[in-house]
């Protein structure tokens, strides 16, 4: 690599242990050692950052990870009625023969390593390029960790209306696996794609999808993180968005140890809109950080935060979110809502929803609500005839429903709530 | 009063807001400097000058070690820089920390008649609250003649010192202590001893150690059980000489029961050079008591360009320590260059209760860092903010803020709204609210917005006749109304009039 | 009173022309109404005479008593007299309507040379108007049209006009949304202002309010242009007909 480490600098142990061999042709060798400059230069995050106050990283940077028994693949086929193109990673490797073909009509697609390997890409102007973009203001180290050391991931260019989603699933199967999964994603002028994510993918994951969408292109993300309880996981999401095109990511968490999702987005094209949403519903050892960062840079653009959280015996939520509204986006229509429901006392919901604002002309707005289930909701179903738990239930389906009802696609919406009505079952045994 | 004044007030017609938008167009009224000799500790600061200020004071030696051990800890601290806001460097060693007029440096005067009439003609140019400034300037029977109106006891302080008191033999016949720290420290150590520094730590953030060193002056209350405060308490701070920063302290015990309502007032002259202000102030309530600080803010903010204007960094915070009581803190923020201040209230006591309100204004390069933390520790507690604030010009104008809701403040409440309004498209507004939420049987809610100052209504109030400036006044007001309401009547008046004032110069 | 010459108006933001040549003459002690289908342009013509921002006047003019209004800032065309009784009267949160019609009269007063009214003769004044408009002490009292019904809007609005005594009153959509009790009692309130000295342009898409506000001359507008003036009996055609043959025949 580009640059000497001190061998017992802890991001020097972190490259090397994700490090895999490779084949890079000049772009990708460029990319890699730019971001493991940006590493060394940031340092990994500790417990004073700022950005990091309500979740501890060390999990997440130290040297090891400890091992994670997996659990039973279980959500593979949960998409199956939109017949996704299926490609499977089996602890962060892409598996070709497990895998659908890579071919759809309306887009180029392939993997990381056949693009890294290439001595021209049209990659190279996404790879790194948006996460690089994404340090500043705040620095997000394991996302330009993950660029220094990712050769497993999937590179798609969209050209049309590609109707068939596109599914990225995890399997997790040795107890040891410690990952980094890098997409690169471009939609052209006019085109629409869908990504879906499934799967617990590792015992501790990085993952970075980096999406860029060209003026009117349409991009929809739908994701169920595996159910895992030890799981650790940092993400992040970095978009750029052109002129009147349209974004939408929505994650649904259930379980894991410690799960960090960084959404960063700059809308840099007038018209455009973006909608990050995402529930979650944890117990326990459950940490679950919820990150969004997004910045108007255009006229007349659209961004809304939709998150919720539901906790349980010892879980915390925490949401850090911000609209940042550059001087000259006037115009600008930013939303953002923040809710924590506590199922008990031992629970905790943590959060900064942040307004940085330099233009006039806009309609900001946030609300952040932390309480219990509200006891007349309660009483009223209940004096039904309906048992506590299963009232408890309607409940919080009820509240998380705001962020699910953020998925472009109604049928994929439904999925996301027949699974999570199973899973709220099947934990009561 | 009058008749006619009567009749107004009972149809509830704003006469102050009419008042108010007329007065749009005046400059920054206290920017005249007093010309009065004054006396300097030398510049810089050291164990030395600690020593000289605790010496000036008469000071016993525990509160000596106090501030040298305030001072060591201060040397060991780091400027904090968190805040949304930028300013050159600050020279510590280049400041004087101790000024007074000197003919108070030679002996206290025994009555106000021993005051330096040019520093009294200063308060009575700065309009200090109603009547006051006839008593404040030693007026035989003044206190008489106030007696009629509503009652307002002014302690005022000039640079580093306490120029005097008024109604203090009254407040002393129901028991109330209103006096300087500086008196305080003499005359009653016991409370001193048991209270100073126990809301705000030595070494909570580096502006209060440094005021701790180095406070030279600042009021003390004490009102004790059962005592409801016959008057509104009060006290004037001015800013008068050159690099010197000013350091208050002010403490306010509120024993079980009782009942005091304190308002502070700043001015500072206009000058080219920034000047240093890290005021402590700690607020104790016992059992059932309950204490409401209101704060018209407006020290120098510098011209439209930025130079010159106060520093404005400032702890204050209050201690809900008995069960059921009770602090509400009121803040209108129009001056200084830069404002750092998070005026607190930490619910210990079991159905404790805290409120802010607050009015942020920053015009032309003025940067504002402010809002409240509550933190809740007890049963059964409730705190409730509300935020106004207006950018106006090239300012920068940040809401920050936490509420914590501790996992034994079972069944505790919060509700905060903070409203944002800009006017012109080069100011900025941003809001930073912290909300730790640790027990389910709380709710805490959050609600923020931000917008532009509406053409609708203006256009509409401008339809009616009244020009920009007039309009915008009057629609700021209105913005601002839920916080105005919570003022005491005498500071409503003023800070409707400083809402207009302070926007001047940012449409057209 | 006013004189319009060859009034033609753009939106600013968009390139789109909304009136195309209007000329209008209205007398002093006259009531001038316009009349016309939605889209016409009749409100834009109400916006632009009270200098809105967002229209662009390409070419024309507009005088008041022989001051070219188009170059004043609103406030100033409200000083010399002009006064827009609003189809949405907007509403302004925290600031009392007492303490808004006080500062409106005395900013007039004021940059007429006039004295300003102290509080008592003030109160005296509104409460005496108020009275006769059916609009309480506690009307008085809320915010500015904040969680007033349409017809407390359209009362209040008079009650502004009344106390401001303007010349020229222009009155754009007063009766929509008022149901015929609320219209009687705002029409009584014009009537009541109606003087020599003093004229009215009411815009309204019925003939119905022009039942109690008897016009002198009826103005159709269609397509940003006069199209038809005539007498009171033009605007009974239009609810008898419609506005369709009157445009038909001047097509």
């Amino acid at each position: 690599m580009g640059l000497a480490l001190e061998k017992d600098d802890p991001v020097a142990a972190l490259v090397d242990r994700l490090s895999r061999d490779g084949t890079d042709g000049g772009w990708a060798a460029e990319a890699r050692s730019a971001a493991l400059s940006r590493l060394a230069g940031m340092g990994l995050p500790g417990r004073r950052d700022e950005y990091w106050k309500f979740t501890n990283p060390a999990p997440l940077t130290a040297a090891a990870a400890a091992d994670v028994a997996a659990m039973p693949d279980e959500t593979a086929d949960v998409f199956a009625e939109a017949t996704p193109l299926r490609l499977v990673f089996v602890d962060g490797r892409f598996d070709a023969d497990a895998s659908d073909a890579l071919a759809l009509d309306g887009l180029e697609i392939e993997t990381l390593a056949t693009a890294q390997a290439a001595d021209i890409h049209w990659a190279r102007d996404v790879y790194g390029v948006l996460e690089a973009a994404g340090q500043s203001p705040v620095e997000r180290p394991l996302a330009a960790l993950n660029s220094a050391v990712a050769r497993d991931g999937i590179v798609i260019r969209a050209t049309g209306q590609v109707t068939r989603p596109v599914q990225f699933h995890h399997r997790h199967t040795a107890a040891s696996a410690d990952c980094a999964v890098h997409h690169v994603i471009r939609v052209e002028e006019g085109a629409a794609l869908t990504v879906l994510e499934t799967g617990a993918a590792a015992a501790r994951f990085n993952k970075v999808m980096e999406v860029e969408v060209a003026d009117t292109g349409r991009f929809n993300h739908v994701r169920i993180q595996g159910r895992d309880r030890e799981r650790l996981a940092a993400t992040h999401l970095f978009a750029r968005l052109e002129a009147e095109s349209a974004f939408k990511s929505f994650t649904l968490t259930v379980n894991g140890a410690l799960t960090r999702n960084e959404c960063v987005i700059e809308l840099t094209g007038d018209d455009a809109t973006a909608h990050v949403a995402g529930a979650c519903i944890g117990e326990g050892d459950f940490h679950h950080d919820d990150t969004v960062f997004i910045t108007h840079d255009a006229v007349n653009c659209e961004s809304r935060q939709v998150f919720k959280k539901v906790l349980k015996s010892g879980a915390t939520g925490v949401f850090q979110g911000k609209i940042l509204v550059q001087p000259d986006a006037q115009k600008t229509d930013g939303y953002q809502i923040s809710q924590g429901l506590l199922l008990d006392d031992d629970s905790q919901f943590l959060a900064k929803p942040e307004l940085e604002i330099y233009a006039d002309d806009v309609v900001c707005s946030h609300g952040s609500t932390c309480g219990a289930v509200d006891e007349t909701s309660l009483f009223y179903l209940t004096s039904r005839g309906i048992s506590k738990e299963d009232a408890t239930d309607m409940l919080v389906l009820a509240f998380v429903d705001e962020a699910i009802q953020e998925i472009e696609d109604d049928a994929l919406a439904d999925v996301i709530r027949a699974q999570l009505a199973g899973w709220l079952d099947r934990r009561r045994g | 009063m009058t008749a006619m004044e009567k009749l107004q007030v009972k149809d509830g017609v704003d006469q102050e807001t009419v008042d108010a938008v007329r007065s749009v167009g005046e400059r920054y009224k206290y920017g005249f400097e007093t010309e009065i000799e004054m006396e300097y500790a030398p510049k810089g600061l050291n164990e030395d000058i600690v020593r000289l200020i605790s010496e000036k004071n008469g000071e016993p030696d525990w509160m000596t070690e106090w501030r040298l051990g305030a001072y060591r800890r201060w040397t060991q601290m780091q400027e904090p820089e968190w805040a949304m806001v930028h300013y050159p460097k600050i020279d510590f060693q280049d400041q004087y920390y101790y000024a007074q007029p000197a003919s108070m440096a030679k002996e206290k005067p025994k009555s106000l008649d021993e005051v330096d009439p040019e520093l009294l003609a200063t308060y009575e140019k700065l309009g200090i609250p109603l009547k006051e400034q006839m008593i404040l300037a030693g007026v035989e029977g003044a206190g008489d003649a106030a007696a009629e109106g509503r009652k307002v006891a002014v302690d005022a302080v000039f640079d580093s010192v306490s120029v005097g008191t008024t109604f203090k033999e009254e407040l002393a016949k129901a028991g109330v202590i209103f006096c300087s720290i500086s008196e305080a420290v003499r005359e009653h150590p016991e409370l001193v001893k048991k209270y100073l520094g126990t809301v705000v730590p030595v070494s909570d953030n580096f502006y209060a150690t440094l005021n701790s060193a180095v406070f030279s002056d600042g009021s003390f209350v004490y009102v004790p059980p059962g005592v409801r405060c016959p008057m509104e308490l009060s006290t004037y701070f001015r800013i008068n000489a050159e690099n010197t920063g000013q350091f208050e302290r002010t403490l306010i015990i509120a024993d079980k029961g009782s009942y005091v309502s304190y308002l502070e007032g700043c001015t500072a002259p206009m000058r080219d050079t920034n000047q240093l202000h890290a005021a402590v102030v700690e607020l104790v309530a016992l059992e059932d008591a309950e204490i409401k600080y209101s704060t018209v803010q407006n020290w120098y903010p510098g011209d439209e360009n930025g130079k010159g204007g106060i520093y404005n960094f400032v702890t204050k915070r209050a201690d809900c320590r008995g069960d059921r009581s009770k602090v509400m803190w009121t803040q209108v923020e129009t001056g200084s260059a830069v404002t750092w201040k998070y005026p607190s209230c930490i619910l210990r006591g079991e159905e404790s209760q805290g409120e802010f309100y607050s009015i942020a204004i920053a015009n032309n390069m003025q940067q504002a860092d402010t809002g409240t933390k509550m933190v809740h520790l007890g049963k059964n507690t409730r705190s409730r903010i509300v935020s106004k604030g207006i950018s106006a010009g090239k300012a920068q104008n940040t809401y920050r803020g936490l509420v914590s809701m501790h996992p034994k403040a079972k069944n505790s409440r919060n509700y905060t709204q903070c409203d944002s309004l800009l006017i012109g498209d080069k100011c900025g507004a941003h809001t930073v609210p912290y909300i730790e939420c640790k027990n389910n049987s709380s709710r805490v809610e959050h609600e923020a917005t931000t917008s532009k100052v509406d053409d609708d209504q203006l256009f509409y109030c401008r339809q009616r006749g009244m020009d920009e400036e007039e309009a915008v006044a009057l629609v700021v007001n209105g913005f601002c109304k839920d916080v105005l309401q919570a003022l005491p009547m005498e500071f409503a008046m003023e800070a409707q009039k400083l809402v207009a004032i302070s926007l001047e110069g940012s449409v057209g | 009173m006013l004189e319009i010459k060859n009034l033609n108006v753009s939106l600013e933001e968009e390139e789109k022309q909304i009136l195309k040549g209007v000329d209008l003459t209205v007398e002093a002690g006259k009531v001038h109404a316009i009349m016309g289908p939605n889209g016409s342009g009749k409100s834009t013509l109400s916006y632009v005479l009270a200098g809105r921002d967002g229209y662009e006047v390409t070419d024309g003019s507009a005088t008041l008593d022989g001051t070219d209004l188009l170059d004043l800032e609103p406030e100033e065309r409200a000083a010399e007299g002009l006064f827009l009784a609003f189809q949405y009267p907007v509403e302004i949160p925290g600031v009392g309507n007492m303490t808004f019609l006080r500062t409106a009269v005395n900013a007039q007063r004021k940059a007429r040379g006039e004295e300003e009214l102290n509080a008592a003769e003030f109160l005296k004044l509104v409460r005496a108007k108020a009275a006769s408009l059916k609009i309480d002490a506690d009307m008085l009292k809320r915010p500015v049209n904040v969680g007033f019904s349409g017809g407390e809007k359209k009362r209040n609005e008079i009650l502004q006009m009344a106390m401001l005594e303007p010349k020229m009153c222009i009155l754009d959509e007063t009766d929509s949304g008022l149901d015929v009790d609320a219209m009687k009692l705002v029409a009584e309130g014009v009537n009541a202002l109606r003087d020599e000295g003093r004229a009215f342009l009411v815009i309204t898409h019925y003939q119905r309010l022009l039942d109690h506000i008897k016009p002198d001359v009826v103005h159709i507008m269609a397509d940003g242009r006069i199209v038809k003036t005539g007498g009171p009996e033009l605007a009974l055609e239009v609810e008898e007909n419609g506005y369709g043959d009157i445009l038909a025949a001047v097509a």
